[in-house]
């Protein structure tokens, strides 16, 4: 398959859906039965390189391309991926010219508020998955209580926890 | 505080999606860490905005938050930094780990090792909740802080309301009941 139908079928997955994974059903549909350059297994093997790697799940669209042509797949992927990312700053300049009227700025507190209920609502699965001991709650409470009183850089808790979670497996 | 630029606002961004687990919503939270709590490069509420607009974006949230976030710091170069800075060494990290997916998930150390942070990414995920709201929680504010996250919190879990329509219904409610400078 050549990288231009790849990045654009790949585009068209990410541009239909709104958030991570909601574009596998396309993926799917196009890659693994439509042209079938992919199969179910490699396709269950790019999620979960996507889920075990850091940053955004969407990335398993990287995984995908690398399963269909090696590097420059991989790389078609990547592509696919950050082109619908530009799409929100004509909404930010939209809203930007708006955003000093009052009733726009009530708005906007409105959402901030609402957008903390669901950082805590996108946490509960997260928290399920991953408090399964004493130690991963007390890395996660650690971790919140040291962001909130320190102000320190996040990466300082990611090193931390890695080695936490390392002593853990040690330990056992 | 660290004074802002495009090479400092490239390195933020690699440095916290690259070293993220538990996909874009903890990257999210730590930036709202490192950006409006620390280095106050952000107002909460241009944070906000940018999450809200970031959820009705096509493609992945996390990205299309990085190209808003960047984008109000430094115009389209800091959209385009902040995008690539985002995804491409994590898009690295993706197709190595395709290529030795089964000797990673082997390895029970590696593992031990994402579990951690997977565990600490709860802990940022709720420090990002938590400096959302603090600012709200004053006399004049707290009956509308309670009220809203309260209902988004109810809505979306025991609901399933998508995101996209409670930050909707969140922003006519903002409109219809004002929330005090």
């Amino acid at each position: 398959m050549n990288f231009l139908l790849l990045y654009l079928l790949l585009t068209k997955a990410t541009l239909a859906s709104f958030s991570g994974l909601t574009s596998l059903p396309m993926v799917r549909h196009d890659l693994v039965e439509h042209y079938q350059v992919l199969t179910d297994r490699q396709l269950n093997a790019a999620v979960a390189a996507g889920r075990t790697a850091p940053g955004p799940n969407g990335l398993y669209v990287v995984s995908v391309g690398y399963f269909v042509d090696g590097v420059p797949g991989a790389c078609a992927g990547l592509l696919a991926t950050i082109t619908p990312a530009f799409l929100i700053i004509p909404m930010l300049q939209y809203l930007g010219r708006r955003a000093d009227r009052p009733p726009v700025k009530s708005a906007i507190r409105a959402v901030t508020l609402a957008a903390a209920g669901l950082v805590v609502t996108t946490t509960i699965p997260l928290a399920r998955d991953a408090l399964t001991g004493a130690l991963p709650i007390a890395i996660a409470a650690g971790s919140f209580l040291f962001l909130v009183l320190t102000k320190r850089a996040t990466i300082w808790v990611i090193a931390a926890s890695a080695l936490a979670g390392l002593g853990g497996a040690w330990l056992h | 505080m660290e004074q802002l630029s495009l090479y400092r606002l490239f390195l933020l961004y690699m440095r916290l999606a690259s070293v993220t687990f538990g996909g874009g919503n903890p990257t999210m939270a730590a930036m709202h860490t490192e950006m409006v709590a620390r280095r106050k490069w952000l107002t909460s509420e241009k944070y906000s905005v940018c999450y809200a607009l970031a959820r009705i974006t096509p493609g992945t949230n996390m990205l299309a938050f990085c190209a808003g976030t960047a984008w109000e710091l430094l115009g389209w170069p800091g959209a385009v930094a902040g995008v690539l800075a985002a995804s491409v060494p994590a898009g690295i990290v993706v197709a190595l780990l395709t290529q030795g997916y089964d000797a990673v998930r082997a390895n029970p150390l590696a593992m031990a090792a994402v579990a951690g942070t997977l565990a600490a990414a709860v802990g940022m995920m709720g420090t990002a909740a938590w400096e959302l709201l603090r600012p709200y929680l004053d006399r004049r504010r707290w009956l509308h802080a309670s009220v809203i996250s309260g209902a988004s919190l109810l809505l979306s879990l025991r609901f399933d309301m998508p995101p996209i329509e409670v930050l909707a219904l969140a922003a006519v409610a903002g409109l219809v009941w004002r929330i005090p400078e």
